[in-house]
């Protein structure tokens, strides 16, 4: 018994152990395929799209419903949605603008939010308002230093906070601290403008969006020398030194449904019987109450902040009144605004001089889509005007630069014919290297005083240095007059009127292929005709302190407008100047000036406009003008480069240890533009790739034929999976296990065995 | 039994990874079925169908390798989340069948595996989902870095690119792309 015993106990613990061993493998496979078909069916539940990783996190390409993004390392939560509303009161030759921004929080965050909008270049920003539930905060005028201080205070004690800066006097930004989850923040501001006119025809030009810029990369630096010839001297620095602040996130259209929602309504005052009434980029409904006044809002309720509005309106009669003189009366002083259309000299008693014209072609990446449409259209147009006695040249530029002829050609038919092929090959690409270009077209080779020298700039401006640019002007105009034509739905108004007063010029919009022939018409009658010259205007009885104070020429169809302060409005004005080879005066009573609105903001934000004019043409060190400017934008509580509004909700609101996050807003790429052009091909190319590849370009030769460029060459996705090296290593484990356990099962028998 | 703790956690880890991996290749191979659906509807339709609902590409193509018996179906766009499914249609690159460059990528470990078997010579069979269908000869094969890909946007022919990770037995992901060169010889249909 016992040996039978003992036989069968010997064999009965192998058996079973094989059993075991057996039945662990079998299970382990068993449990490998469920927990893999498990894992697999859980994931196909979820969601087995673009956020199998992390399903609460956004790509930017999956938010459908003009959502906007929060940035949050490096991918995108849903964030705060903002819609705008502008209210816009015409009253004769002003205009006072509200916009009005809906800062939405549906997150769970309390949030921090910046957005990033363009005004009008002439526009005096004077008023913000933050709404928080119902109370009114209104804020205020402040250094822009102390104005951060003030913000970032509040936000750090929670309080909701509102801060208004200028970026350039055509972007501003507005941050606002501590909105909460689910909360509404309106924030308003208030601007004064200057109505637009030329000719008979009156405009305002309401930008939406910021178009990208392209900002130079500092890679090649220049150095400059102290004067002393000790040796000693300093690289000079950034050309765009606040990239950051003028480069919002922007959205791929092909992949978002547009941001931004924005509703319009102008209020139409004209102060005459009006005529023709028309907005160019969109659709609008127009109400008349009377002959002088309309109400114009969108037809369609509201647009995606994408292009620039534009409205223009004509008076009912044939001719525009030539003269329009207005009044303000604010502490101590008169404002007066004067608009003086000087009469058109007759073509037949003069004959025109010979010209001189250089074309300049942006053919930039951001001049993609139909932007180098129009303005190819626009120059083609332009060469077809030129008289056989007139010279020209053509230049394009992108992050390279062509000049067509060595020097200026006559304008016969095979040197037209050259030039028109040129222009008809252009494509659009690269960066924006504007600064070469200009200055290539301001050297004087020829320099034959017998002829005008002209130059065209055709370009959306969409560029970051801009100083750079008027620095160049300045410095190379000699005898050279710089016309600025801004292509595009939303070209940098600032950069055009600047340099064209730098350049003594004029500039144009051209908003859309229809309007290239009207605006090259007009253009040309600036070009072809000669100009009032040596301008003076004189107050005879008040002391007055006028803007500008040296009096551009004026072309034809262009009003002068003139603003000045008054110690007493009193006496008249007189306007003196030459047209073409003929004295011309005019004078104008003071009695006679109707009641205007925000005239005195008018003045000092020309006045503003002058020191930083004056600051590039040296003539005030920047310390002299940033003086000037202070005073003046305290003065009349405008938001200027050195000064900023700020409100701030006394009452705290985010409990104290509540993280605050911060969000970008996000902006539209301006209609027709061409985003791969902008921003390279879609998957790969981030902003700041794009800047390395404009300073790579910029090392190549600097004169290139517009031949194709070897384009770049495309980059292959990430192709494996790391399902190897996971499963290699499941297995590693799965057999250490099982060597573990074997080796455990022994142990106890072996110590049963002994 | 305490004894028992520590290789029952190592067997659960290693079960997690090896499922983890096995998961990887199971949605290669499902999604593969679900988009042949898909391919012969957008054939019949002529229009893009979406494998499934929620889906955020679609079908372009199917290559054949006759002679390994190899096919795949190319989906639209080649982010990684489309390339767990199927090859991708790199952006920015041509259509099969027009003039340019078609670049079609796919993990070497999944789809594209047999991309080690096709030899010079071999005829790729491309049909797009169009129904149009195109032959092209494999001539050439290369072993690039994925940014220095040499691979020109604006080529005058018509042309083809099946690019992979390489080396094709690695385990870990590197730099290195192994493309596979192929010119149009014939259309039809």
């Amino acid at each position: 018994m016992s040996t039978y015993d003992t036989a069968e106990g010997d064999e009965h613990p192998l058996l079973s152990r094989l059993i075991k061993v057996g039945l662990f493998l079998l299970a382990q496979s068993i449990a490998v395929m469920l927990v893999a078909f498990v894992a697999l069916l859980v994931s196909f539940g979820t969601g087995w799209s673009a956020t199998t990783e992390q399903a609460s996190l956004l790509q930017p390409g999956d938010a459908k419903s003009g959502s906007l993004l929060l940035k949050e390392d490096g991918a995108y939560a849903e964030a705060i949605r903002l819609g705008t509303d502008i209210d816009i009161t015409v009253s004769g030759p002003t205009l006072r603008a509200r916009i009005t921004q809906v800062f939405r929080n549906p997150t769970r965050d309390w949030v921090e939010a910046t957005y990033v909008y363009p005004l009008a270049t002439n526009g005096a920003v004077d008023t913000l308002k933050m709404v928080v539930g119902d109370r009114v905060i209104v804020g205020d005028i402040k250094e822009r230093q102390q104005a951060r201080v003030i913000y970032e205070q509040a936000r750090g004690a929670g309080q909701k906070a509102a801060l208004t800066e200028q970026e350039r006097p055509n972007i501003f930004t507005n941050s606002v601290a501590n909105i909460g989850p689910g909360e509404t923040v309106l924030v308003q501001i208030e601007y004064q403008e200057p109505v637009h006119q030329s000719g008979n025809e009156y405009s305002l030009r309401l930008p939406l969006v910021v178009a990208p810029r392209y900002n130079p990369a500092p890679i090649v630096q220049s150095v400059d020398f102290r004067k002393d010839g000790s040796g000693w001297g300093a690289t000079t620095s950034d050309p765009v030194p606040d990239r950051d602040r003028i480069s919002p996130p922007v959205l791929d259209p092909a992949r978002n449904a547009p941001v931004n929602p924005t509703s319009i309504t102008v209020r139409l005052k004209a102060g005459f019987a009006l005529g023709e009434v028309r907005s160019h980029h969109h659709n609008v409904k127009t109400e008349s109450p009377d002959n002088a006044t309309r109400i114009i809002t969108l037809a369609d309720g509201v647009v995606p902040a994408d292009r620039d509005f534009e409205l223009t309106w004509k008076p009912a009669a044939e001719k525009a009144p030539s003269v329009g003189l207005f009044r303000e009366h604010v502490g101590d002083a008169d404002y007066l605004l004067a608009f003086v259309t000087p009469p058109s000299a007759e073509q037949a008693t003069q004959k025109p001089l010979p010209r001189e014209v250089v074309f300049v072609i942006d053919n930039s990446g951001s001049m993609g889509g139909t932007s180098i449409v129009q303005a190819k259209a626009s120059l083609l147009y332009a060469l077809g005007r030129l008289q056989p006695n007139d010279r020209f040249n053509v230049i394009r530029f992108d992050d390279t630069m062509d000049v067509l002829f060595p020097a200026s050609v006559p304008a016969d038919a095979a040197h037209l014919g050259e030039a028109n092929a040129f222009v008809s090959a252009l494509q659009a690409r690269g960066g924006t290297e504007m600064v070469p270009a200009m200055r290539a077209a301001l050297t004087d080779k020829i320099s034959d005083t017998n002829m005008v020298r002209q130059i065209v700039f055709l370009t959306d401006g969409a560029i970051g240095n801009e100083q750079q640019l008027f620095e160049t002007v300045t410095a190379m105009r000699g005898r050279s007059r710089v016309f600025m034509v801004g292509i595009g739905s939303a070209p940098n108004t600032y950069l055009m009127t600047r340099a064209a007063e730098l350049g003594r010029g004029a500039f144009t919009h051209i908003g859309s292929v229809e309007q290239v022939e009207e605006r090259m018409r007009g253009l040309f009658a600036k070009l072809e005709n000669p100009a009032v010259t040596g301008l003076t205007a004189k107050f005879s009885d008040a002391r007055a302190d006028v803007t500008p104070a040296i009096i551009p020429d004026v072309y034809r169809d262009e009003p002068l407008v003139l603003a000045a302060r008054l110690d007493k409005l009193a006496g008249s004005l007189e306007i003196r100047g030459r047209v073409g080879d003929r004295p011309w005066s005019v004078t104008l009573p003071l009695q006679n000036a109707a009641e205007g609105k925000g005239l005195s903001k008018l003045w000092a934000r020309r006045k503003i406009g002058d020191a930083e004019v004056a600051r590039t043409l040296r003539e005030m060190t920047p310390d002299e003008s940033d003086k000037a400017i202070l005073a003046l934008a305290l003065d009349h509580q405008i938001v200027t480069r050195l000064t900023s509004l700020v409100a701030v909700d006394k009452t705290p609101s985010r409990p104290e240890g509540e993280p605050l996050k911060l969000s970008d807003l996000p902006i539209n790429l301006p209609a027709g533009w061409d985003f791969e052009k902008v921003f390279g091909e879609r998957p790969h190319l981030t902003p700041t790739q794009l800047r390395e590849r404009h300073a790579d370009a910029r090392n190549q030769p600097a004169t290139r034929r517009p031949t194709p460029a070897a384009p770049d060459a495309i980059r292959l996705p990430k192709t494996a999976t790391s399902a190897e090296l996971k499963m290699i290593a499941g297995f590693v484990l799965i057999v250490l296990a099982l060597i573990l356990f074997v080796f455990n099962r022994r142990q106890p028998l072996l110590t049963d065995a002994a | 039994m305490p004894r028992l703790i520590s290789p029952l956690v190592l067997a659960l880890l290693g079960l997690i990874l090896f499922g983890n991996g096995a998961y990887i290749h199971a949605k290669a191979w499902l999604a593969q079925v679900l988009l042949e659906r898909a391919f012969e509807r957008s054939i019949a339709t002529g229009q893009a169908v979406k494998p499934w609902s929620w889906a955020d590409t679609w079908p372009v193509a199917r290559i054949e390798v006759k002679r390994i018996g190899a096919s795949a179906i190319v989906l639209e766009g080649a982010s990684g989340q489309a390339l767990a499914f199927g090859p991708g249609h790199v952006d920015q690159t041509a259509n099969a069948g027009e003039r340019g460059i078609a670049v079609y990528a796919a993990h070497r470990d999944t789809h594209f595996r047999f991309l080690r078997n096709v030899a010079m010579g071999d005829i790729i069979d491309v049909t797009r989902s169009d129904g149009h269908h195109f032959r092209y000869r494999a001539d050439s094969s290369s072993v690039v870095r994925f940014d220095a890909s040499g691979i020109d946007a604006t080529a005058q022919g018509f042309e083809l690119v099946l690019a992979t990770c390489w080396p094709f037995d690695a385990v870990t992901s590197g730099p290195e792309r192994y493309i596979l060169h192929a010119t149009l010889i014939g259309a039809d249909g």
